[in-house]
């Protein structure tokens, strides 16, 4: 088959492309499959920074306990150490590839505080660093010519047979054709999945394809019911604000003028944790001390106009833009929105899963570093350090592995399958299945849990994906046929948020992200553990995994 | 909420014949096109079709003509639009060939990405010190402007008409990428990119600023593209006929205090490109335009003090190297 390589990547944002140019140091022959150009990729959606204990005031073990906190001790302690450890040499060779970073007087990288560290470890380019970082990415994927990108080629289906990846069958959009690609090692990096929620701060393209077709080939999905919700995103149009809004000063308040965050985090305030910081919200909000508009106000006004403008430049834009508001002058009104999916294709430290040749990085896999709750700047890090190590293995692995036996019969029986949807003369609406599975998730598995609304939402989904196999494609087009894709990202979407519900219903605790409002206190004896979901015919069935304690027994956590 | 009058561009795949497809929608005043375009895909055509994702101008995928000018959809808002032109006609980017629908292929705009050599390039004997930052000031870092905030679009190029006419010219966000690596002190091949540059279409700038009013993001290309001219004339010197006709222009108005087309076609273009423009020389006397006697400028010394002043303004001073640019070896060709 034409589009056959050793290394195949999925996905060609931050872990992408980053695993790829790995791969290829390693001597495989790779590939990137990505259903957006890989400019496109929601990385550039990042704004803060990424974290690295460079200064010599800071360091590693410091930076190590912070996430392990931040993670509300969810997190396997090794993973956070090669994570923290590898931190400093990633920024510092994304800055050699070209990363145009913010400076300070010294020529040294600036640094910025963050939510839930005890210092100031962020590393930025105003705040647009992931745009940064993927132009610095791409522009070595550009110079390394000997890398296939198939752009806007979406990944349907993986084809695994004896617990071992052989490739995957892509449709690629400009033509609607169908084909096979055999790879010996395949790297899910497709990204987040956060548009199963309505009320997300993540792109229309983020539907967690890859994360959706592992788990329908056999791979387990880790800790899935963790789903961070970023308290700053702006109001109606859920747009994020970066957390460097208050990394650089930027305060939280409710209708009284209150900083209500001293209240609930007295040592950290607005620069909590995430979970922390969206639950204290939503409560003041609960308890009638939000705005009319129902929001709750960051303000900026206080730090001056040329901080605000250089240092911030992108989210004074979006607010003067998308909701006519000037930040130098005004409040943003700002709530809580689905942000970042902690869960993802379960991997052990060296991003392998459980099918031989599967590996998978960035916010796709869950290795688990973020636990039940992600420190803000800890994804970027994540994507590129994991996207390498992710390379090096997988380039490692094709070396020793036989050829795939990927062969038209695969990709046969995918296309007789897409045609049944494709084909349909009538059926169910994409449009109206989304809409409910979205409210679905934004009314009743949200940041606090209740357990009705978590039974009655898994009924519903699982409605809905019933009604999904009978739903219609009425445009008949195989040029970049947009409604077929739709139809395709829905049926992943559905899948994944099947695996958050039943997380959620199983987990009798509170941690992290994932509050339990009938039980509202962590449980180390009985859920200190990893959830491992694995896809059976009758939906997904459950599996438990110690977390790794190194250094750092869990205790109570308060900021 | 207005009354929201789309009249969108259809086809150009092997279905349909192109045509306008007219919707109208209620719609508040500060809705996204984007949105607007959105709600036609949900609740009346699912077969729209066009490039979408973050909706908040940073993944540079909606470009379109909105009203005949290139934007985000993301990022414009119907309101303005409608109390100018009453409607809103939406084509798919220009200067590329479309696909289907408001969906083009974005080839030829990364094809001319790819010419500039978009990344750095090293001396192989003094490579940048690998596993440290190479230092750089705050200074340094304002020396890119607004590069690092371009989003690869394409509205620039979308509605450039110079990559419309000419297809060696690199094109508005090409160009003001190989800015953001000839200021770049980890980047060795100033003089080599820039003598690239000179040769393949940077002078074909026309400085219509549309590229300025395009970009959602304020990298303003064109500015970028002038600042090329003023590093490549420094760095090389008038060498091909658009830097010199550039810098005799200057110096020619210096000599005489009127401009002398003659003088000047045949600095530009050296004694035998001259004949080539005869005709257009026969053309511009007769419209008044060139003189064939040229006048002559009594008050020379008058001008010349403007000349001495303009000199010592400081966005001229321009003209110096980039800090720390020319000081190590280039990265061989």
């Amino acid at each position: 088959m034409n589009h056959s390589h050793d290394v195949l990547v999925v996905g060609a944002g931050l872990a992408g492309q980053r695993a790829a140019l790995e791969a290829l140091k390693a001597g495989a022959d790779v590939g990137v499959i990505s259903k957006l150009h890989p400019m496109r990729s929601h990385s550039v959606s990042a704004q803060g920074g990424i974290n690295a204990a460079l200064d010599p005031t800071d360091s590693v073990k410091e930076h190590v306990f912070d996430t392990i906190k931040g993670s509300d001790y969810l997190a396997d302690q090794d993973g956070v150490e090669i994570l923290c450890k590898e931190a400093g040499p990633a920024v510092i060779e994304m800055e050699n590839f070209g990363t145009i970073f913010n400076r300070s007087a010294d020529g040294s990288l600036d640094r910025r505080a963050f939510g839930g560290a005890a210092k100031a470890r962020t590393i930025y380019a105003a705040d647009r660093t992931g745009l940064a970082l993927l132009q610095a990415l791409y522009e070595e994927l550009t110079r390394e010519k000997r890398i296939k990108v198939y752009e806007e080629w979406d990944a349907l289906e993986l084809v695994v047979r004896e617990k071992k990846v052989q490739g995957l069958i892509g449709f690629e959009r400009k033509t609607g054709k169908i084909e096979g690609f055999p790879a010996k090692a395949v790297i899910i990096a497709t990204g987040p999945a956060g548009r199963i929620y309505g009320k997300t701060t993540n792109s229309h393209s983020s539907s967690g394809d890859g994360c959706a077709i592992a788990y329908r080939a056999g791979a387990y999905l880790k800790d899935m019911e963790f789903v961070q919700f970023h308290p700053t995103a702006l109001l109606h149009t859920c747009i994020l604000m970066t957390e460097a809004a208050r990394g650089e000063g930027g305060i939280l308040k409710n209708n009284k003028g209150e900083r209500f965050m001293e209240r609930y985090a007295p040592n950290y305030k607005d620069l909590a944790s995430r979970d922390v910081v969206s639950r204290s919200m939503l409560t003041e909000i609960k308890e009638g001390r939000g705005f009319p508009d129902g929001s709750i106000h960051l303000e900026l006004m206080h730090l001056g106009r040329e901080k605000v403008e250089t240092k911030l430049e992108e989210i004074v834009q979006i607010a003067r833009t998308f909701a006519g508001i000037d930040p130098v002058t005004e409040p943003i009104p700002v709530l809580p929105a689905q942000h970042y999916i902690m869960g993802g294709v379960s991997t052990d430290n060296k991003t392998a899963t459980n099918i031989a040749g599967l590996y998978s990085a960035g916010e796709a896999a869950c290795v688990s570093v973020h636990g039940a709750n992600r420190l803000g700047a800890n994804s970027l890090l994540d994507t590129i350090v994991f996207g390498k190590i992710a390379g090096a293995q997988s380039g490692e692995y094709a070396k020793k592995s036989t050829a795939s036996d990927l062969n038209q019969a695969d990709v046969d029986l995918i296309t007789k399958r897409v045609h049944t949807l494709w084909d349909r003369k009538e059926g169910e609406s994409i449009v109206q299945i989304r809409n409910e599975m979205q409210s679905t998730m934004d009314d009743r598995v949200g940041p606090f849990r209740m357990p009705d609304d978590l039974l009655g939402a898994l009924a519903r989904i699982t409605e809905l994906k019933g009604r999904f196999k009978n739903c219609f494609v009425k445009d008949k087009s195989t040029v970049y046929n947009m409604n077929l894709i739709d139809a395709i990202e829905l049926g992943n979407m559905l899948d994944l948020a099947e695996v958050i519900i039943v997380g959620a219903i199983a987990r009798t605790e509170s941690r992290g992200a994932h509050v339990r409002m009938d039980y509202p206190n962590r449980d180390d004896e009985k859920w200190l553990k990893h959830t491992l979901a694995l896809s059976t015919k009758t939906g997904p069935s459950l599996s438990y995994q110690p977390v790794t304690i190194t250094e750092y027994p869990p205790k109570a956590r308060s900021y | 909420m207005v009354e929201v009058k789309l009249e969108v561009f259809r086809g150009a795949d092997h279905e349909g014949k192109p045509h306008y497809e007219k919707f109208t929608l209620d719609l508040p005043e500060t809705t996204p096109i984007l949105t607007a375009l959105l709600k036609v895909r949900t609740d009346i055509d699912p077969s729209l079709t066009m490039r979408y994702s973050c909706r908040q101008a940073i993944c540079g995928s909606c470009a379109m003509k909105v009203n005949g000018k290139s934007r985000l959809v993301c990022s414009t808002l119907v309101g303005p639009e409608i109390k100018t032109y009453g409607k809103i006609r939406i084509d798919p980017p220009g200067n590329m060939p479309i696909l289907r629908d408001l969906v083009t292929d974005f080839s030829p705009f990364w094809e001319r990405y790819l010419k500039v050599d978009p990344y750095l390039l090293e001396d192989p004997e003094h490579p940048n010190p690998k596993g440290q930052v190479t230092k750089m000031s705050p200074e340094q870092v304002d020396q890119f402007k607004e590069t690092p905030r371009c989003i690869a679009c394409g509205a620039c190029y979308s509605g450039c008409p110079s990559v419309g006419e000419d297809p060696e010219y690199l094109g508005p966000m090409a160009l003001a990428k190989a800015y953001r690596f000839v200021v770049d002190p980890r980047d060795h091949a100033y003089h080599r990119r820039l003598l690239k540059l000179q040769d393949k279409g940077l002078w074909l700038c026309l400085r219509c600023s549309l590229c300025i009013e395009a970009c959602p993001k304020e990298v303003r290309p064109a500015d970028r593209i002038t600042d090329l001219k003023r590093l490549a004339n420094q760095e090389i010197g008038p060498k091909e006929s658009g830097s010199r006709h550039s810098a005799m222009f200057v110096t020619n108005i210096e000599d005489g205090g009127l401009l002398n087309e003659f003088k000047l076609a045949r600095q530009s273009l050296g004694f035998f490109g001259i004949f080539g423009q005869i005709g257009k020389g026969f053309a511009m006397m007769r419209h008044g335009k060139s003189f064939m006697a040229h006048p002559i400028i009594h008050d020379l010394d008058s001008l010349r003090a403007i000349y001495v002043e303009l000199n010592k303004k400081e966005d001229l001073k321009h003209r110096e190297r980039p800090a720390g640019k020319g000081v190590k070896g280039e990265a061989p060709t």
